[in-house]
């Protein structure tokens, strides 16, 4: 059996396969629980203030309730609240393998960042490159559903959403991974497309309130854009020249501005209507919000999420106006045009 | 031809008919009334026009608090924003404008451009900014809401962000010997400045006002701060409904 360690978010984990642990995201278990209420409920009476963002009640429960001794905690690149977090769970025996994405966000430090870790598990670079090449071919898989989203429109918003979240751990099991995504992209290709009038973008955190993806289908639209969970995925791990790069190259842990390059490139390619942009309440990147509504220049909707993993109606009723309002903006610009 | 509108609110269900786009009828009901005295439910929602008094329609439109909620059998739900907009066309003669709406819980803003919604925005999670935060801080003053909104001056700062610590924060301002008048003032400034983020992101000339708020002669006052005019409407409170019957003999 290899030793389990648990993710507070995406870390290279291309070391810590190559030394012999599987990697558990332990958000992924959070909010694929039937318990998931559970496990908030542990972190608010551990003292957890309830203005406090519950996907770190939520990983913090996870971790307690899953026998989960190690885990990796992001000191720079994530929120403050996961610094706090680490502090919590090594008070409850947890061992802490720290982790930084160094906000300068210069390659250089990127490296030291990576080589400090590949020290701390004892492995050499060589081990790691072959972790990661075959890493590479589940990473293209998770591509070609992204492209079955975008390009054929055969792939839902939600399986698009699954399958590349999904690959921060390759859900403990790489070689079960494929063939879960193999065969899923076989049924999906057999599909007749589905072609609905606004397309999407999501953007920010992975939702607590995945039935977001449904709903929007029954009015007319589709995400086809899920700008976090495809980081997390590494779409662009095949053309970096080796692991410095890869995780230079991804816009998750580092500034705005660089994040909007990124955004503003998918837009484009994607042909987005309008973006959806998921913020969890109590957390510093609703900030960011100012920030992209004022760089991006497309319709965004903030929208929150909480405790709930299912919509509630006033989301949904932002959601309605928002895409409504869409809806009579393209039908409006495409009169112009004829 | 004659359309039917029903706007169910928060707190009161709007009901306007209008023939040849005229309005002939129009009526408030309490929200928990119209579901237990006024429909009847199979499978889905039966609004029972006979007793409201209403017959010979062509066409019914609906709106309120999410389209579920608004899903009665006959009607066409449309989403608020639209209703409102709508109302606002059909109120002001207008293309061009910013419209907020406060009501019991709820605050929406949003742009119009040419006849066109181009941004909006609703509040979230929290109700302190909304007509119910008025109701409870009348209570608490043991004034009415019409007295109330008559205030404007010498305000004090009200700073919870919790409306419920609101009322105790009003009750410690009382026995610092605070005035009623400067009280009432500081409860309708606190609303004003609980709006101001919204506003910032919707600047415009004209702001049309509606919902039940729009009553509210301080807030409208502060209000003119943020824009060159005001736009008064006959029927605020009825805007929404008033917005399904335009919409529905316009399109449907």
């Amino acid at each position: 059996m290899m030793k389990k360690i648990g993710l507070t978010t995406t870390v290279p984990i291309e070391v810590l396969i190559a030394a012999g642990y599987t990697p558990v995201d332990l958000n992924n278990i959070f909010i694929t629980s039937d318990d998931y209420m559970k496990y908030i409920d542990i972190a608010e009476r551990d003292g957890f203030p309830r203005s406090l963002c519950t996907w770190i009640k939520g990983i913090y429960g996870a971790c307690l309730q899953n026998g989960i001794k190690e885990i990796v905690g992001v000191v720079e690149g994530d929120c403050s609240n996961t610094k706090a977090l680490i502090e919590v769970l090594e008070l409850r025996g947890i061992k802490v393998f720290p982790f930084s994405f160094p906000h300068s966000h210069k390659l250089d430090n990127v490296e030291h960042e990576i080589k400090n870790f590949m020290n701390v598990f004892n492995v050499t670079i060589k081990e790691v490159e072959l972790v990661r090449q075959r890493l590479n071919e589940s990473r293209a898989l998770a591509k070609e559903i992204d492209e079955l989203t975008y390009i054929d429109n055969k792939a839902t918003g939600f399986e698009n959403h699954l399958y590349q979240v999904s690959s921060s751990d390759f859900n403990g099991n790489v070689d079960d991974f494929d063939v879960d995504l193999k065969k899923v992209i076989c049924e999906i290709k057999s599909r007749k497309p589905v072609v609905r009038k606004l397309r999407l973008g999501y953007i920010g955190v992975p939702p607590m309130t995945s039935d977001i993806y449904e709903f929007v289908e029954n009015l007319n639209a589709n995400f086809v854009y899920n700008e976090v969970q495809r980081e997390f995925a590494f779409p662009r791990a095949n053309n970096a020249l080796d692991i410095y790069h890869q995780y230079y190259d991804y816009t998750y842990p580092y500034d705005t501005d660089f994040r909007i390059l990124e955004l503003r490139k998918q837009i484009g390619n994607r042909k987005l209507d309008g973006i959806i942009h998921y913020t969890q309440a109590f957390c510093y990147r609703a900030v960011s919000d100012i920030v992209l509504k004022e760089k991006l220049n497309i319709p965004i909707l903030n929208i929150e999420g909480d405790k709930s993993n299912v919509l509630d109606a006033r989301t949904k009723l932002r959601l309605e106006a928002f895409l409504d309002m869409l809806l009579d903006l393209k039908t409006y610009s495409a009169e112009d045009k004829k | 031809m004659r359309v039917l509108g029903i706007d169910l609110g928060s707190r009161e269900v709007k009901i306007v008919l209008m023939e040849d786009n005229k309005i002939i009828q129009k009526k408030k009901v309490s929200t928990m009334s119209f579901y237990r005295n006024y429909c009847n439910f199979d499978g889905k929602i039966i609004v029972d026009l006979k007793k409201l008094d209403i017959s010979h329609i062509d066409k019914a439109v609906s709106t309120g608090y999410g389209k579920n909620n608004t899903d009665l059998l006959l009607f066409t739900p449309i989403n608020e924003i639209k209703a409102h907009v709508y109302g606002g066309f059909y109120q002001t003669g207008l293309n061009d404008f910013i419209l907020l709406d406060i009501g019991g819980q709820d605050v929406k803003i949003v742009k119009v451009e040419k006849g066109i919604t181009t941004d909006l925005e609703l509040n979230e999670k929290c109700a302190a900014s909304c007509g119910r935060y008025l109701e409870n801080m009348a209570n608490v003053l043991e004034v009415s809401l019409g007295e109330m909104s008559k205030h404007y001056e010498n305000a004090v700062e009200l700073n919870s962000t919790c409306a419920v610590f609101s009322e105790s924060e009003l009750i410690g301002k009382i026995a610092q010997g605070v005035s009623i008048e400067s009280l009432c003032s500081s409860v309708n400034y606190s609303l004003y400045k609980r709006l101001l983020p919204l506003l910032s992101k919707f600047r415009g000339k004209k702001l049309i006002l509606t919902g039940g708020v729009a009553s509210n002669i301080a807030i409208k006052r502060y209000l003119s701060n943020n824009y060159d005019e005001i736009v008064s409407i006959k029927e605020p409170q009825f805007n929404g409904a008033i917005g399904c019957c335009y919409y529905g003999s316009k399109f449907l």
